[in-house]
């Protein structure tokens, strides 16, 4: 793929020089054995956990680091402050949550077992207080039987205000997990697009078989896989491919797939989202393997992967036994157990008990007894040790116990002991040992393939669910496909990547698919052990077997009550290692078998991902994508002050030196122009270019009013109805020729009118000839207003301009040559009701113009003026704008209905004609004005008639433009009040409860100042 | 989502907008034609407000704004989201066309 | 009378700031350009004129308009594909009023608009270019999907957008061009230039030639 870096599959973290701390020996670490592992020795990395510094190596991932230096406890659980320890080495994991980072970048519930170590790694330990070792709230233990399953629903019931001040405070501090930072985050997340013909999740042997096909056939493949490097269990458990030790082939398979240009390899990126058409989303740990992102790089990147199709390679997720105890630090899943022995190198327990009850368990024998440990017993429920493994009985001379585990002696530290109970004749027998490795089976990751309401099936054999089917274009393969065997991992993954090339027309051969021997898997499933003490189910929401069949008990038979009534399921992990647990349980205590209790919904994300990586680049400035006027740099220069309008920045109005607040700045603008000229940047309006030998009959369809009879030279103010008769949007349009109109709309339509009117030609009206192009950013437009208009445009005009009343009338438009050369559009309208022009010149003039109407008007005193005095001038004149087009009115309502035509269909014509939206006695818009000059009015108050009982009964509308007239010397506003336009004179009365205002006002005509039109006129 | 515009090609849905059913036609009538008010009342009623509620392929408007401009009438499957195709209005470009139910 | 100078401003006057940004050290790995100076008109057929459109443009540009997502060259203009019956003109702007040149060779079989101040044009080239596109633009630039002459009409932070890739433009040379809403150009020059910073930008202002 030319132009892409592709990440290097097998490279390591390796930490700046600088921050490699010299003279740091590896003493500390008393659980690091000699020998390979995937660690560089040569990069010792220094961390500090709770404050106590220790070091690991690049390659390490904190719970690995922790592991090697001994470290058991490394938290305190949700509800119950138990000690809890490392029971993973992947992302599934419950229960090693920590603290990561400090100040801004604290960051809680942060998996150890994913956390990549790097020197100066800070990390602590949660939910603890006053230490770890020492939690107060350990406590909790004591009064267990609050925190059952159902305890919020039920203790909390009563009183009410017993939940606010202490119950909530209570849980607050001893529930949860710990705490984010109260800064804001100070790096950078970032959101990219990827393409693809196939993608491969995950790069076990099955995803590297997979992409090992579809690149050699030629497809564009892409490979994400979560961990830091490639290969899976492969990493852990090794075995023999192709004859070569499982780290030799692994390199072979890098090599082959780097060399491919086709296929790109993506560490560190984790699938957590399936979505339609095709498209995935991943997260990739950009920086968090290092303490800070480098300059401009990112902490986290969201992917959006867009591929023909999938092959997920997840793996399977090996799963807990619910037994007493099983949540002491020290019991560890088997595999995580060999995973830390092998690729790290980190020896979790000195003498290992195995608890297995499955073949696959049996290999951490050989793991641990290679590392130079012991493995004290296995005990396997089975009564059976299997053939394939019994030459490791001789060999090491295993003491094998049939029967379970049935309770856990320990203290914080981790297990000291465990009794083993012989399920058959009830002997028990005490056993010391400093780590117990459990497996009960694995459970494949059919959570990618349930994401479009896939529902898995259950495969006995296994004793696990499997993809009952997949959304379009996915396939599955190996261990997330049921299929737990190496050489099957290789065979399915294979074809199913040849297969997907094929369907994405990759010619190329996929060539052949590695081979291992096959292995024998069998199991015979065991869920549960009862006994006295709490049995885990949930370690993270600290759900116990009690708690399942609590709620069977209670009728919470159904898996989605079940997971809301115990909130099994319901942590940062989505149950990963407890939910099949769980609903076995429930299965067992319901007497239905485990298909028929069935799972719970499966839904993205996944795995857990910041809120920061979903906003990416979308915060702060960049929240959204912001419009600038062409004479943005100017008013900044001039000191405007800015007011987000939908997307724009407008000058809101321009303070001078001395003045005290807004209001009294917005007052000298109106005065400035209405005694003078200004001008104010109106850029912002939509506008549009509508062409063809049909423009005029198009607007005739769209406006309520007539464009085809507009003279050329001409504007017309125009009204467009939705088709349910509601305003929608109000503009001028003039007509520039006889096939080019020029239409406007406000600010906050411009898009949706621009969509509707495209709708209008392409859908309804396709038999017009009638082409649409948005021309607003084409144009700097200027409204120039006050009686000195005409004197400033004089100065600017080239002297061949006839400007005077007759030249230049009233609702004119044409090109106009300005001095210096530049051609621009005037249009004679006004919105402010004074003597008034717009002028248009292309963007690139929009600066210069606004210097020029300074340079031009300076004899007059001109004064540039924001959206709050434009706003100001047109509630005077009683012109209606946003809060009056509010979706619920009719042009009769804002005084136009006469505008509408009678004489040809137009958009919402028909419906415009309804009873309800005709009856007399609607809110339509007036004039209000307190009696009290002296009073504020408020927008929002209601209308209620004088001497009524403010109700719902009495309310008949409210204001919805307020200002303070400079010309009336008073607040004022218009509303929408009922049979307003009857009332003008009637004294009403103001009711505000929100601001416990009440006082009396009149209902006028809207139109405050020069109800004759002279002004504007003149 | 994936949206094959059919000038465009295949996009993502954060282009598009979504109108709704594309069924109901606009109905066409002549001011002063001496039709019943009542009945070209009835028929902009249903145009404008009566909408089934399909659960299975139904025909929908989708505006690439995004893009080129085109209305586009998709054929989509609301249970699966599954797009079964994807056509242009008929006014898109500038290939004469005729008013609907003309 | 006073005089009245017209100088003329760009969008990005305050954003583009021309030189070295981001990136470790000395690399560039991409180069960001406003284009200033240039003319573009969008010319739309009218309705049933579509084969008198394509004859006209030929007459003038010497080359048929693309009626696929494409840019083409032509005579002293790309013609840039950004609708159904409907192209973009590039050319570097020139004394005389092109537009009114161009209304005339279209008469009656295309409706035309000035957009030469509507759009903001940006250049965006080097090896980190497609990375940098892909956090921005959810199209894919893949050379077996995009080559060289593909255009496409798109959206970059919700905001539609122009985009082709140079014709002629192969390999590491690959030149993608973007024409903006003039009114958008600040704000999404910072994006991209976010986007590209992990790269190292070299950032200029070229004028159309
Ligand atoms: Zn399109």
């Amino acid at each position: 793929m030319s132009g892409y870096s592709r990440s290097e599959p097998l490279a390591r973290t390796a930490p700046m020089e600088a921050n490699v701390r010299k003279g740091v020996t590896p003493a500390s670490q008393s659980h690091r054995l000699p020998g390979d592992g995937i660690i560089d020795r040569r990069l010792p990395l220094q961390f500090s956990f709770d404050g106590k510094t220790m070091t690991g190596f690049a390659g390490d991932t904190l719970a690995s680091a922790l592991v090697a230096n001994g470290v058991k406890l490394v938290g305190r659980s949700f509800k119950y402050h138990r000690p809890r320890g490392i029971v993973t080495a992947g992302s599934e994991e419950p229960s090693a949550l920590v603290e990561m980072r400090t100040g801004a970048r604290r960051e809680p519930n942060t998996r150890a077992t994913t956390q990549e170590l790097y020197d100066g790694l800070i990390a602590n330990s949660q939910n603890r207080w006053p230490s770890l070792r020492r939690d107060f709230m350990s406590i909790n233990q004591l009064f267990a039987p609050i925190f059952v399953a159902g305890f919020y629903y039920k203790t909390f019931m009563w009183p009410a205000k017993f939940w606010e001040s202490i119950y909530e405070p209570m849980i607050r501090r001893a529930a949860g997990l710990g705490k984010s930072a109260e800064l804001p985050d100070p790096d950078h997340y970032d959101k990219a697009w990827a393409h693809c013909d196939v993608l491969v999740v995950g790069a076990g042997p099955a995803g590297l078989s997979a992409a090992l096909a579809a690149g050699r056939a030629g497809s564009r493949v892409i490979l994400v896989e979560e961990d830091t490097l490639i290969g899976g269990r492969l990493l852990s458990d090794g075995g023999e491919i192709d004859g070569l030790d499982a780290r030799e082939w692994l390199r072979g398979a890098a090599r082959e797939l780097v060399s491919l240009p086709n296929v790109r390899i993506m560490t560190r990126t984790a699938l957590f989202g399936v979505y339609d058409g095709g498209t995935y989303a991943a997260l990739e740990r950009v920086s968090d393997n290092v303490a800070m992102p480098d300059r401009h790089q990112v902490r986290q990147r969201i992917w959006r992967i867009v591929a023909k199709r999938s092959v997920v390679t997840a793996g399977a997720i090996e799963r807990p036994i619910v037994f007493p105890g099983n949540d002491r630090p020290g019991v560890m899943m088997a595999s995580a157990v060999r995973t830390y022995v092998n690729r790290f190198a980190a020896l979790p327990g000195k003498r290992v008990a195995l608890f297995t009850n499955n073949d696959d368990g049996w290999r951490t024998v050989e793991t641990i007894e290679r590392a130079g440990a012991h493995i004290v017993a296995v005990i396997d429920p089975r009564h059976e040790v299997p053939a394939q493994y019994q030459r490791l009985v001789d060999t090491y001379d295993l003491r094998v116990l049939a029967g379970v585990v049935s309770e856990v002696k320990g203290g914080v530290d981790g297990v000291r002991s465990i009794v083993v109970a012989n399920d058959k004749n009830g002997l028990t027998q005490r056993i010391d040992t400093d780590c117990l490795a459990v497996s009960g089976g694995w459970n494949p990751n059919v959570g990618l393939s349930c994401f479009h309401r896939g529902k898995p099936t259950w495969r006995e054999d296994i004793a696990a669910f499997v993809p009952g089917s997949a959304p379009k274009g996915m396939a599955t393969a190996g261990a997330a496909n049921g299929e737990l065997s190496l050489s099957a991992c290789l065979r399915e993954g294979h074809g199913a990547g040849a297969r997907a090339a094929a369907e994405c027309g990759a010619a190329g051969k996929p060539g052949e698919a590695s081979k291992a021997d096959d292995e024998v898997y069998a199991i015979a499933p065991l869920w549960h052990v009862k006994g006295k003490g709490k049995a885990f189910v949930d370690f993270q929401h600290d759900v116990t077997a009690s708690d399942v069949t609590l709620a069977q008990r209670e009728g919470f038979e159904s898996v989605e009550h079940l997971k809301r009534y115990t909130t099994l399921g319901m942590a940062t992990d989505q149950g990963k290692t407890s939910n099949i647990n769980g609903l076995a349980i429930m299965a067992e205590a319901t007497g239905r078998t485990i298909p028929e209790t069935g799972t719970t919904i499966y839904r993205p994300p996944y795995a857990p991902v910041a809120i920061g990586a979903f906003a990416g680049h979308h915060r702060d400035e960049n929240f959204h994508a912001t419009r600038l006027t062409p004479s943005h740099h100017w008013a900044a220069k001039q000191g405007a002050v800015f007011v987000d309008t939908g997307l724009w920045k407008r000058a809101q109005w321009y303070p001078r030196a001395g003045e005290k607040d807004w209001l009294e700045t917005v007052t000298r603008e109106v005065l400035a122009v209405r005694n003078g000229v200004g001008f104010c940047d109106v850029s912002t309006l939509g506008k549009v270019d509508v062409r063809g030998a049909d423009a005029g009959v198009f607007l005739d369809r769209v406006y309520i009013n007539s464009f085809s009879n507009l003279a050329v030279g001409k504007a017309r103010y125009g009204l467009m109805l939705r088709e349910d008769g509601i305003v929608y949007d109000d503009g001028t349009t003039s007509r520039l020729a006889e096939d080019h109109y020029f239409l406007t709309t406000t600010t906050a339509k411009a898009g949706p009118v621009m969509q509707h009117l495209e709708f209008c030609r392409q859908v309804l009206f396709p038999e017009l000839d009638v082409q649409l192009t948005s021309a607003t950013d084409q144009w700097a437009q200027f409204s120039i207003a006050g009686p000195n208009t005409r004197n400033l445009l004089r100065a600017l005009a080239d002297p061949s301009e006839d400007l005077t009343n007759e030249g230049f009338p009233f609702m004119g438009a044409r090109e106009v040559k300005l001095r210096g050369g530049v051609t621009a559009r005037l249009f004679r309208i006004s919105f402010s009701g004074e003597m008034a022009f717009e002028i248009s010149v292309p963007a690139r003039y929009g600066a210069a113009m606004a210097e020029n109407l300074m340079i031009a008007g300076k004899p007059y005193g001109v004064t540039p003026y924001g959206t709050e005095a434009l706003g100001v001038m047109r509630i005077e004149k009683g012109h209606v704008a946003g809060p009056e087009l509010n979706g619920t009115t009719t042009a009769d309502d804002l005084g136009l209905g006469k505008m509408m035509s009678k004489k040809k269909d137009f958009i919402g014509r028909v419906m415009a004609g309804r009873e309800a939206l005709t009856a007399p006695n609607r809110q339509v818009v007036v004039g209000i004005k307190p009696i009290d000059k002296a009073r504020r009015l408020r927008s929002g108050a209601h209308v209620i008639p004088k001497g009524a009982i403010p109700g719902p009964q009495t309310d008949q509308g409210y204001v919805t433009s307020v200002c303070f007239s400079p010309m009336l010397d008073q607040w004022i506003g218009l509303g929408l009040v009922e049979r307003g336009r009857e009332r003008t004179g009637e004294i009403i009365r103001i009711h505000d409860p929100l601001r416990n205002e009440d006082y009396e006002a009149e209902i006028c005509s809207p139109v405050f100042y020069d109800p004759e039109g002279v002004r504007q006129r003149g | 989502m994936r949206i094959a515009c059919p000038f465009c090609g295949e996009r993502e849905n954060g282009e598009f907008t979504y109108l709704g059913d594309a069924s109901p036609k606009r109905p066409n009538f002549a001011v002063d034609g001496g039709e019943s008010p009542e009945r070209v009342e009835d028929a902009f009623y249903d145009y404008v407000y009566l909408r089934d509620n399909v659960a299975g392929v139904m025909r929908e408007y989708w505006y690439h704004g995004g893009g080129c401009r085109s209305w586009l009438v998709a054929e989509r499957n609301t249970v699966t989201h599954e797009f079964i195709s994807v056509t242009a209005a008929p006014g898109a470009g500038a290939a004469s066309a005729v008013r609907a139910g003309e | 009378m006073a005089d009245f100078s017209w100088n003329v401003q760009s969008p990005l006057q305050q954003a583009l700031v021309p030189g070295r940004h981001g990136g470790a050290g000395t690399q560039v790995g991409v180069t960001l350009e406003e284009v200033r100076g240039v003319s573009l008109v969008q010319v739309m057929a009218r309705r049933g004129r579509v084969a008198e459109t394509i004859k006209a443009a030929k007459k003038l540009f010497s080359v048929e308009p693309p009626d696929t997502p494409r840019a083409v060259s032509g005579r002293n203009a790309t013609l840039i594909w950004s609708g159904p019956d409907q192209f973009m003109v590039l050319s570097a702007r020139q004394t005389g009023d092109q537009f009114a040149k161009l209304t005339a060779g279209f008469a009656g079989v295309a409706s035309l608009s000035d957009q030469s101040d509507g759009r903001c044009l940006i250049r965006i080239a080097g090896s980190g270019a497609r990375q940098a596109l892909a956090k921005f633009s959810s199209l894919d630039l893949h050379d077996s999907v995009f080559p060289a002459g593909a255009a496409a009409t798109t959206a970059v932070d919700h905001t539609a957008v122009n985009f082709w890739r140079e014709p002629g433009s192969v390999d590491e040379n690959a030149v993608f061009n973007m024409l903006v809403f003039t009114s958008f150009a600040d704000s999404l020059w910072h994006t991209i230039l976010d986007s590209c910073l992990e790269y190292g930008v070299q950032a200029s202002v070229a004028h159309a030639a």
